[in-house]
């Protein structure tokens, strides 16, 4: 073979690969896989046998997941509360298409509205598009599908007083206040860290995400200062933005290599803000090689499982109970578009039928801890408010004036990260 | 030559049904009635108006890309570049847009400028390209692949940095125009205009290798440089141009993908539409009057197989998977026939 | 280890390569094998060193008849080649190079074969590190290289086709030095040239060939005289001449020194007339290439003027020369004259001035017909060039020259044609001479070049020959000066 064909045939080679790889899905592995769905041999055979003999009004759903199903994070907690919806309306049907988001390389030039377009085909009647990343998305689809109902979680479109306000009367958008997860999750890493350091493992940055990482500050504040009873200025806050929800390689900063970078430079805690496990894999990683290193999960309350050793707890979203309310809605007929920002249920944060946010305790969290973050929970339960001021932002400006309280418009839209925290507010 | 027209045709044919059988036994295996799954396949293409629409908006961008490979294939140049040259078809149109949205220049005249100036910069680039071969030496594979990743590495700083989205750090892409600048569409997103170019752009290329002394010229380049050398035939720039020419169509799918389906920039802008475009030249080898048909049916494949992961939870890249092992049966069947019957 | 040849026989499609050989060479000789190109010489060291089989014949070593299928086989019966070419070396270290020949073994000792190629290294006197990389040897010092290789192999039979091609005097002295101690020790040495000088100095007896037969052995010392009638043969027709049709000078050479890789040419003058034809002979890669390419502007002289038609166009690109109605028609026909893939109506219409953008498809077909009419080619305006046949190949070759043209070079024009072929492209073209075109043509047929050339240039490693009249050489002449002797009755070596 002469030197041309040789250069041929590599190159040959190297396009494959290309493609290849552009269509494998770059989530990242999960690391041992806690399989706790059904057998997909049932949910296959039901997805058969509804195309072909269908039962007396079936309610057939969508969902569009920005990661994985599995991903143990964000997506999964809705994949899990896709599941709950059929456990709870008899007749109901989950779709689902996962890794949808721009320039997914799952499907090549193909937009969030135009896979919709395939889960409606396949007879849904709700489509569930679960990121931010897909607000645009949404919103076009609604508008174009009067027919259709939309769920939007973390959108703000059908929000009155909402700064982005659009009429679309076939759509809900839905939001947990994890403001009160994030608070609790800061609080169980002020209670645990011994250096004072606390690194927060950034996804994106948008309102949504300052919003939360600030929360989780003024739980670590709180817990920091009147539990603990030290200084405020000794806690260090730092936040580290990767650039999406989950490592994109090439694209984002690699979260494990961010969480690394936390751990080895004395932070001793990091919370997860983004929808994958890198801050426990990472954090197991060194305890295991010595070191006194913990992490907090997000967003799905099984996260913890994946190290469990170095997992203080998890704040996550449970969106069966709002996502059963919508559909009923939709079915019987009393369907109101418009926008929720559902609470924990203080009774039982915890309750799957209730609740909208809850937090589970992990393994690594002390008695003590836990002990005084179950103190933190209750006051919250019992009415305090971190949300009031004086809250400052992070280039000195006062936000919320001394004694005020802040609305939900000033929470849901905070322009900056707050006072005492490190790191970006905006991406540079 | 008839003769020849026919052994071919039975070759391509032959590799397509080994391809449906290899195919057919994956998804057995994968647990997917194939009969079945192929009509969820074509029901995902055809079964609606809006899922042909999808089609056709992954089709329009495939056949630019297409055509501009077949260019630089036909001066004997493997342009895997294809890629980083449709980013910076993107990049710039988007540029151009940004830099001119705020004034009061009417909105089509902006649109056209974001365009041509999307078809600048994938020239640019792929004269790049063209130039560490021609005057660097860099063989053109490896000098496509470095720019890939520097147009990818380019955007993503875009993206994050100077054209963010006020207030947000995210890859989901750059501020999205006014609405006033995207490119008019029909129904859930089809852009007359970009599929018009598109085909245009094919008829172009056709004519061009087919019928022109530019074409002739060109291939003489590609399959023998000295003698067309000797023959008179100014070889280096004939090559620069298959680049440029090629850098100017996948800039153009860029500036479409831009203009008329994302509204903004977004990183993986080219969405691997380089590469599907150099597989689909691979298995239509070479031969323009083919692009039309091939790259609709990789397009049904791509927006179809969609349904494979609803229906039966298979893993989106089944589409990608046909369309390679096509290609490399195609190629695979047109080694067996010049062995065994000699060069058609 | 004694070698006998026995009838070898090998056909190439028609032409009978080796008609019967029978060859003889005990132990402890050299063995010279003489014979002009394509005489057959490589073909059958070839068939002794595995690459080609013998369609009949047997080869045998030391009284036992052998089948040997490969290279690697052929050196596992302890008979090794060395190449004509030996510049065709990957870029690795010479420890490696070793390796690579030798089976077995996944993972080899690499300090032992470095041990082994340092002792052999010093039992010869040749100075080589194992460990320096291949690409930076001269050479001889591959050539080196590839002997110590061979024996490291187990070699007790070495062929060496054309070795002391590009390599200095002292590497040459050292390289005879070396074989005659391997033939000393036994070692069976073959060696495969032209230069009768080196098989002279070197070789115990000597074979000839030509034309596939072994023509007859002879002991050395020989008579040079009669050794040039044998690899040439005796009788050449000188058929009818044309009258030399001078006109204005269209190429002058002043001065010129050119060089490649290997060879280096100085001194070079040269006035050609209107309607001349220049024969340059030589065994082949003795600088008749770089020079009929400094001709016609693909290669930059390193010193000296080119004029064409008065225009000096030194260094000027083959472009500017092809403006100036220079046109070179290289050997490789299908490597650098005509392109594959292409019909006959393609390399007409890419010969042709182009009109507008577009072809027009019908006049190309026209022209194509009138061009393989007049060029007797056989061939369809849609035939690909490479499904026609060499003949037919260098006929559309000749139907791609424009008209009218100063200078035409060519290089083999009728390498590989038939007689009907080469007489046809010969009087196509001395049409063009007579319409006042000038020709250069290279061709190791020594027939062609006192046939059709006015006058003669001969090439011998780096030294050329003034232009010299054809009418005061004979083939012997021819032959002997070819062969690099006689160069010191001429006039003068080198300044004309």
């Amino acid at each position: 073979m002469n030197r041309h064909n040789l250069l041929k045939v590599m190159g040959l080679l190297m396009i494959f690969t290309m493609v290849l790889a552009a269509c494998g899905t770059p989530t990242a592995a999960p690391t041992q896989a806690p399989e706790q769905t059904e057998a997909p041999a049932a949910t296959e055979a039901a997805t058969e046998a509804a195309v072909t003999e269908a039962p007396a009004e079936p309610f057939t759903f969508g969902i569009l997941l920005v990661g994985a199903h599995n991903d143990q994070g964000w997506s999964q907690a809705h994949y899990d509360a896709g599941q709950y919806v059929e456990q709870n309306i008899p007749g109901s049907k989950m779709l689902y298409l996962e890794n949808v988001y721009s320039g997914s390389p799952s499907y090549p030039g193909q937009t969030a509205s135009q896979l919709a377009e395939q889960l409606v085909s396949q007879g849904a009647k709700m489509i569930i598009f679960n990121s931010d990343d897909m607000k645009d998305e949404a919103l076009k689809f609604a508008q174009a599908h009067p027919d259709i109902y939309v769920l939007g979680p973390s959108m703000d479109w059908t929000w009155k007083d909402g700064k982005n306000y659009q009429e679309s009367p076939n759509q809900i958008d839905i939001m947990g206040r994890m403001e009160y997860g994030k608070m609790m999750a800061g609080c169980a890493a002020a209670l645990t860290t011994k250096t004072g350091q606390i690194g927060y493992l950034g996804p994106l940055i948008n309102d949504e995400t300052r919003r939360l990482a600030s929360s989780a500050y003024l739980g670590a504040k709180y817990c920091w200062t009147n539990i603990l009873g030290k200084n405020a200025a000794d806690l260090k806050f730092k936040v580290t933005w990767i650039g999406f929800w989950f490592n994109i390689p090439g694209v984002t900063s690699d979260p494990s290599q961010v969480a690394d970078d936390f751990f080895n430079s004395g932070y001793d805690v990091v919370l997860s803000g983004i929808d994958t496990t890198e801050a426990l894999v990472e954090a197991k990683k060194m305890h295991d090689a010595g070191k006194d290193t913990f992490a907090v999960a997000y967003d799905s309350p099984g996260n913890c499982d994946v190290a469990p050793d170095v997992c203080l707890g998890v704040p996550y979203f449970n969106w069966g109970p709002s996502y059963v309310a919508t559909i009923k809605s939709a079915m019987d007929g009393t369907w109101k578009e418009g926008f929720q920002w559902n609470a924990p249920d203080w009774a039982d944060i915890n309750n799957k039928d209730t609740s909208a946010v809850g937090f589970a305790k992990g393994q690594g969290l002390s008695a003590d801890a836990s002990a005084n973050l179950d103190k933190f929970i209750a006051e919250l339960a019992g009415g305090l408010n971190l949300w009031t001021g004086p809250i400052s932002l992070q280039d000195g400006t006062v936000y919320i004036a001394d004694g005020a309280v802040a609305t939900d418009q000033e929470i849901w839209y905070l322009p900056q990260l707050l006072e005492g925290m490190e790191g970006q507010s905006v991406s540079q | 030559m008839k003769k020849n027209v026919w052994v071919n045709i039975g070759f391509q044919a032959g590799a397509l049904v080994l391809a449906l059988l290899i195919t057919t036994l994956i998804l057995a295996a994968a647990g997917a009635p194939p009969l079945k799954a192929y009509g969820s396949i074509l029901n995902g293409a055809f079964g609606s108006s809006n899922n042909i629409v999808a089609v056709l908006i992954t089709w329009a961008p495939l056949l630019l890309t297409t055509v501009g490979v077949l260019i630089t294939f036909s001066a004997g140049l493997w342009n895997i570049g294809v890629e980083g040259q449709m980013t910076l078809g993107a990049i710039f149109a988007t540029w151009m847009l940004r830099m001119l949205q705020d004034t009061n220049l009417p909105p089509a005249l902006i649109i056209i400028l974001g365009i041509l100036w999307g078809m600048v910069g994938g020239a640019l680039w792929a004269s790049l390209a063209g130039a560490l071969k021609t005057f660097g030496g860099v063989n053109e594979i490896f000098g496509g692949l470095g720019l890939n990743f520097v147009s990818t590495a380019l955007t993503i700083y875009l993206v994050f940095g100077p054209w963010k989205r006020p207030g947000v750090g995210s890859m989901s892409g750059t501020q999205p125009f006014n609405e006033a600048l995207w490119l008019p569409t029909l129904g859930t997103g089809l852009s007359p205009w970009g599929l018009g170019l598109s085909i245009l752009a094919v008829i172009l290329v056709y004519l061009l290798l087919r019928g022109t002394y530019f074409g002739l010229r060109l291939k003489a380049v590609g399959k023998n440089m000295k003698a067309s050398y000797l023959l008179g035939i100014p070889t280096w720039q004939y090559s620069m141009f298959a680049f440029l020419l090629c850098g100017a169509l996948a800039g153009l799918a860029g500036a479409i993908q831009v203009e008329s389906v994302y509204h903004r920039l977004l990183p993986n802008i080219s969405n691997g539409y380089g590469f599907l475009g150099l597989l689909v030249a691979m298995l239509i080898n070479y031969q323009a009057i083919w692009v039309i048909p091939i790259a609709l049916f990789f397009a049904a494949l791509n927006v179809g197989s969609v349904q494979l992961q609803i229906v039966y939870k298979m893993d989106s890249s089944f589409a990608g998977v046909l369309q390679d092992l096509l290609v490399l049966l195609v190629l695979l069947g047109q080694g067996v026939r010049e062995r065994f019957l000699g060069k058609a | 280890m004694r070698v006998e040849l026995r009838n070898i026989h090998k056909y190439f499609g028609k032409n009978h390569a080796n008609a019967g050989i029978n060859l003889d060479i005990p132990s402890g000789t050299i063995q010279g094998i003489l014979g002009e190109n394509g005489a057959g010489k490589s073909t059958l060291m070839k068939i002794l060193s595995g690459y080609f089989y013998a369609d009949s014949g047997e080869i045998i070593l030391d009284g036992k008849a052998i089948t040997i299928s490969s290279p690697s086989d052929a050196i596992k019966h302890g008979i090794g080649m060395l190449h004509q070419d030996p510049l065709d070396f990957p870029p690795m270290r010479l420890l490696d190079n070793f390796l690579l020949g030798r089976e077995g073994g996944l993972f080899p000792d690499r300090k032992v074969v470095a041990r082994d190629i340092q002792t052999l290294a010093a039992q010869f006197n040749f100075s080589l590190d194992p460990e320096a990389y291949v690409d930076t040897l001269t050479v001889g010092e591959r050539q080196q290289l590839e002997i110590l290789r061979l024996l490291w192999l187990g070699a007790r039979v070495l062929i060496l086709d054309e070795p002391t091609t590009g390599i200095s005097a002292s590497q040459k002295a050292k390289l005879f030095e070396t074989l005659r101690t391997l033939a000393g020790q036994g070692k069976t040495i073959i060696f495969v040239s032209h230069k009768l000088e080196d098989v002279e100095v070197l070789c115990h007896k000597v074979a000839v060939l030509r034309s596939g037969q072994l023509i007859g052995e002879s002991p050395v010392p020989f008579d040079h005289k009669k050794m040039v009638e044998m690899m040439f043969g005796k009788e050449i027709s000188l058929g009818d001449r044309y009258p030399l049709n001078a006109g204005g000078k269209v190429l002058e050479l002043k001065n010129l020194a050119v060089e490649d890789v290997r060879l280096h040419m100085e001194d070079i003058h040269l006035d050609l007339h209107g309607g001349e034809v220049i024969g340059l002979a030589g065994m082949e890669g003795s600088g008749q290439g770089p020079f009929i390419r400094a001709c016609s502007g693909l290669l930059r002289p390193v010193n000296g003027r080119v004029q064409v038609n008065g225009h000096d166009l030194t260094g000027k690109s083959h472009h500017i020369f092809k403006r100036h109605g220079v046109s070179f028609l290289p050997a490789s026909r299908m490597e650098e004259g005509l392109v594959p893939g292409l019909t006959l109506t393609e390399h007409f219409v890419l010969a042709e001035k182009t009109q507008g953008v577009f072809i027009d498809h019908a006049k190309g077909t026209k022209l194509a017909e009138e061009r393989i009419t007049s060029f007797n080619i056989r061939g369809t305006p849609v035939s690909t060039v490479e499904s026609l046949s060499g003949g037919n190949q260098q006929r559309a070759l000749l139907a791609l020259l424009q008209t009218p043209l100063s200078l035409i070079l060519l290089e083999h024009p009728t390498r590989g044609l038939d007689i009907e072929s080469t007489i046809y492209i010969w009087s196509k073209l001395k049409e063009r001479c007579k319409q006042g075109t000038s020709i250069i043509f290279v061709s190791s047929d020594l027939e062609e070049i006192l046939q059709y050339s006015d006058r003669v240039m001969v090439f011998f490693s780096g030294k050329v020959t003034p232009p010299l009249d054809v009418a005061t050489l004979t083939t012997e002449k021819l032959g002997q000066l070819i062969g690099g002797s006689g160069w010191n009755n001429l006039n003068s070596g080198k300044s004309l």
